[in-house]
């Protein structure tokens, strides 16, 4: 569904990542895994649009989507979440899902302003179904509070449906468990498997390893921007370079 | 002619770089822009005259006296009002219209205190022209430039070889960090404004004997100096006095060469052309794009 | 929703002052023309709402565009025989062009630089006005032009442009609160809270920036073009740098990004700066200072300070109620 063939990303003369070749296989939960530092952000900032590849091709659904503007890649069906989260602070929390739904939605400029019976029956039906996202990750209480005030665990989950809103086919986690305790957790390995069950392929930068390992079909290990191993879940575990930069990373 | 225009062209560009310069310390040291410059500088014209002229100081004197009251009051800016907002933390735009309201009550102010005419700054050098060969010029126009070329040498060695000026540095890029490695903050911003402020009075100082002093005197100038700041880079020492320089010259021969009806508009279009196309000015100066 | 049925007294208020103040007034002119002043004010100041309370981008320049209507418009009357209200309409449009070309050229610059390139913006429209080739401004000298006719209807005095105007308020009014509430709307906010995400999420920036520059731009031009339409007479000086700073100034005493901060900013400096007009030399300096002292005092202007304090005492009164501590709001990344 995703191929990123030869991704090389260079800042000055700072190689990033080097040379990455990534298939994300349809309805699975890929993982990608590795040290801090290792590129892993820079990649998927350059699936997202946000980088160009310095060298590379990236291909969804058979289309070439390389150094296309975030926007547009949104706009073809790849949505995100940021490690650091990035919400709209003070739109309300069913605001933040309307604006989610902007890529599927048809309200022009000036149809928008004069309210056209169509733009009023689109903004009523988006209210509903916006709502009924809110439901899905239980933020439904939160609806008319700014997304500021919402807990931190539920800012999380408000970008992830935020990004879901845009009926995308595939789904950019970035750490999406980090500051979970391990009860949210186990919520949130549940909230994947719904999401996967709803068609969408998902492909997810996580540290906890024990999540990563239960839930990913298939892992890729980045290393100082390189692609270090590969394989089902079990294989990484036992590869012996994963081992050793895991260790290595530690003292 | 050629060198009448030039050293004009020169004056006015070295004016143009000392507002810019003042921009551009004030950029550097807290991120932010400043609209008051403009109008302290008129001030600086006006209390240069009351000293000099009136009270009967000698011009060293006065020109002391007028950059230490600036400094004061543009430190004193900072403390009463860019500060209390800043640590309010309001939006940006309130800094920008605080610097406006600033300027309004400094020039308004100054309209009452000094009257609504153009006041003649007496010369300062006993003689009226210098003449070389079968050129003339005032001397203060060449001591205009001069001061203009010095300020900008003396600051930058300030902010890269002095501890305030490496602390100021500091303090702009990282406030927190700075704090925690015992910068006085608060000091070293109050001190950037306090100095721009003395950079333009010098700069009213200079221009008072050739252009006479009058209350809008540096509305213009000081709208004017932003273009100089962009051109040069916003934020650059250099980059400041040469945007400046440019500036005045292409003005004046533009002026004289092509038309005079539409001198004012090259400021703003050159603004234009450098935000757009090269927006890190001829000094490739790097903090103006996110 | 049960907000709005608690307003409901104070909003008879205003519909009464509305309908009521040209009547109570109607022999004093200078009275009516405040009025007519501050409905076009209104107009103006909600076009720079849009883009900047909304949308998030500056604008040191819209004096630029509040020419362009107005001088749009008294050309195209005098030149080309424009009935005066489709010149107004094709003015502001010209306007919103305008205003679309700098937003398109200036997408990329962020907050201080924009305000710069958008006053170098009103600096040469100011100087073009005023230095026109061939003359055709009257320069200086400004020009003098017709008043507003509605199908051969001349609203010749302020009592009769005085309804004009407030059916142009509320209809632009209503216009902008339809676009707010949708999806170009909330396009709109999404730029002004977090631009990164806004463009992850789909929304075509630069575009959207396009959007909404052109009908704030719109907005402003046409009244310009409704203020020299009514004084019949257009010159540079009402469209000099401090006007921009003017418009800046009577949002930002109301309050950003809502429907009543404009309003209720346009009258406030309005009739502050007319009472201040007796001082004289005084006026500027005055107004300098209050200006100073509002800006300290009360960052969220007038409107925006009033409904924070009237939500907290809602939400401390539901709070109690309920007897929920969850109400409590922390504020954060703003």
């Amino acid at each position: 569904m995703l191929e990123a063939n030869g991704v090389t990303i260079k800042f000055g003369g700072l190689v990033a990542v080097n040379h990455v070749n990534l298939k994300i296989r349809d309805k699975q939960i890929t993982g990608l895994i590795g040290p801090n530092g290792a590129g892993k952000t820079t990649f998927f900032n350059c699936i997202s649009g946000v980088y160009t590849p310095s060298e590379g091709t990236v291909i969804f659904d058979g289309r070439h989507i390389e150094g296309l503007r975030p926007y547009q890649i949104c706009q073809a069906g790849i949505s995100r979440t940021y490690q650091v989260i990035n919400l709209f602070w003070k739109m309300t929390a069913l605001e933040n899902v309307l604006v989610g739904m902007h890529p599927r939605m048809k309200g022009g400029f000036l149809t928008d302003m004069f309210k056209t019976p169509a733009v009023r029956r689109e903004e009523k039906e988006a209210k509903e179904k916006a709502y009924e996202w809110l439901k899905f990750v239980g933020l439904e209480k939160y609806a008319n509070d700014p997304a500021s005030s919402l807990p931190y665990g539920g800012q999380r989950l408000l970008e992830i449906v935020r990004g879901l809103a845009s009926n995308c086919k595939i789904l950019l986690l970035d750490e999406p468990a980090a500051g979970m305790n391990s009860g949210e957790k186990e919520e949130f390995d549940r909230l994947l498997q719904k999401i996967l069950d709803m068609g969408v392929t998902i492909l997810m930068i996580e540290h906890d390893m024990k999540l990563v390992m239960h839930i990913c079909q298939y892992i890729y290990v980045l290393e100082y921007g390189k692609l270090l191993a590969e394989g089902v879940p079990e294989e990484v575990q036992n590869n012996p370079e994963v081992i050793r930069a895991y260790l290595g990373g530690e003292d | 002619m050629f060198f009448t225009l030039l050293i004009s062209g020169l004056v006015i560009g070295s004016i143009y770089g000392l507002i810019a310069l003042g921009y551009s310390m004030i950029y550097k040291s807290s991120g932010l822009l400043s609209f008051m410059q403009g109008d302290i500088m008129t001030l600086g014209a006006f209390l240069g005259i009351t000293f000099y002229s009136y009270a009967g100081l000698p011009f060293p004197v006065a020109l002391l006296l007028v950059v230490l009251i600036s400094i004061a009051l543009g430190f004193a800016i900072e403390k009463g009002v860019i500060r209390p907002l800043l640590n309010k933390n309001t939006m940006a735009i309130y800094i920008v219209l605080a610097t406006i309201a600033v300027s309004y009550i400094v020039q308004n102010g100054s309209m009452l205190v000094w009257g609504t005419i153009t006041l003649n700054f007496p010369s300062i050098f006993g003689i009226s022209t210098i003449k070389v060969g079968n050129i003339s010029f005032q001397p203060e126009a060449l001591m205009c430039i001069v001061v203009g070329f010095f300020c900008m040498f003396l600051l930058q060695i300030f902010m890269n070889k002095t501890r305030i000026g490496t602390s100021m540095r500091a303090a702009s890029m990282d406030a927190m960090a700075a704090e925690s490695c015992g910068i006085d903050v608060s000091l070293s911003t109050g001190l950037s404004w306090g100095l721009s402020a003395g950079l333009a009075a010098i700069a009213g100082m200079l221009i008072g004997p050739i252009y006479g002093v009058y209350t809008t005197l540096g509305a213009t100038i000081g709208r004017k100096g932003f273009s100089s700041a962009v051109i040069g880079g916003y934020g650059n020492m250099y980059g400041a006095i040469v945007g400046g320089i440019l500036l005045g010259l292409v003005e004046t021969f533009g002026t004289s060469y092509v038309s005079s009806t539409y001198r004012n508009l090259i400021a703003y279009v050159l603004l234009l052309i450098f935000l757009l196309l090269k927006p890190t000015g001829i000094f490739n100066e790097k903090a103006i794009r996110s | 929703m049960d907000k709005t049925k608690k307003m409901n007294p104070l909003m008879l208020a205003v519909i009464a002052a509305c309908i009521g103040l040209p009547f109570v007034f109607m022999g004093a002119p200078f009275i009516l023309l405040i009025l007519c002043y501050i409905e076009i004010y209104i107009i103006a100041v909600s076009g720079l709402d849009i883009v900047f309370g909304y949308c998030g981008q500056i604008s040191l320049g819209h004096a630029a565009f509040y020419a362009i209507g107005a001088y749009g418009s008294v050309l195209l009357h005098k030149y080309y025989n424009v009935p005066v209200f489709f010149s107004m309409l094709i003015g502001a449009a010209i306007g919103a062009v305008i205003g679309a070309i700098v937003a398109y050229t200036c997408s990329n610059l962020v907050f201080h630089f924009l305000s710069l390139a958008t006053q170098a913006v009103g600096e040469i429209v100011y100087i073009l006005i005023s230095h026109s080739p061939g003359n055709i401004t009257g320069n200086f000298v400004g020009m003098y032009t017709d008043s507003v006719s509605i199908f051969g209807f001349k609203l010749d005095n302020q009592f009769k442009f005085y309804w004009f105007g407030l059916v142009c308020v509320l209809i632009f009014l209503a216009l902008k609160q339809a676009l707010i509430n949708s999806r170009t709307g909330r396009a709109f906010m999404a730029i002004r809270e977090n631009v990164k995400a806004a463009d992850g999420m789909g929304i075509d920036v630069r575009m959207y920036k396009v959007k909404a520059f052109a009908m704030s731009a719109f907005y402003t031009a046409f009244a310009g073009a409704l203020v020299t339409h009514m004084t019949k007479y257009a010159s540079p000086d009402s469209f000099l740098y401090k006007q921009s700073v003017m418009f800046l100034t009577m949002l930002l005493f109301g309050g950003t990004g809502s429907l009543w901060g404009p309003i209720v900013g346009s009258i406030s400096v309005l009739v502050i700066n007319e009472s201040l007009r007796d001082l004289q030399n005084l006026q500027m300096l005055v107004f300098g200072v209050l200006m100073l002292i509002v800006i300290i005092a009360i960052p969220g202007g007038i409107y925006g300070t009033a409904k924070e304090y009237y939500d907290n005492l809602k939400a401390k009164k539901s709070a109690g109620k309920t007897d929920a501590g969850t109400a409590v709001s922390e504020k954060k990344g703003v």
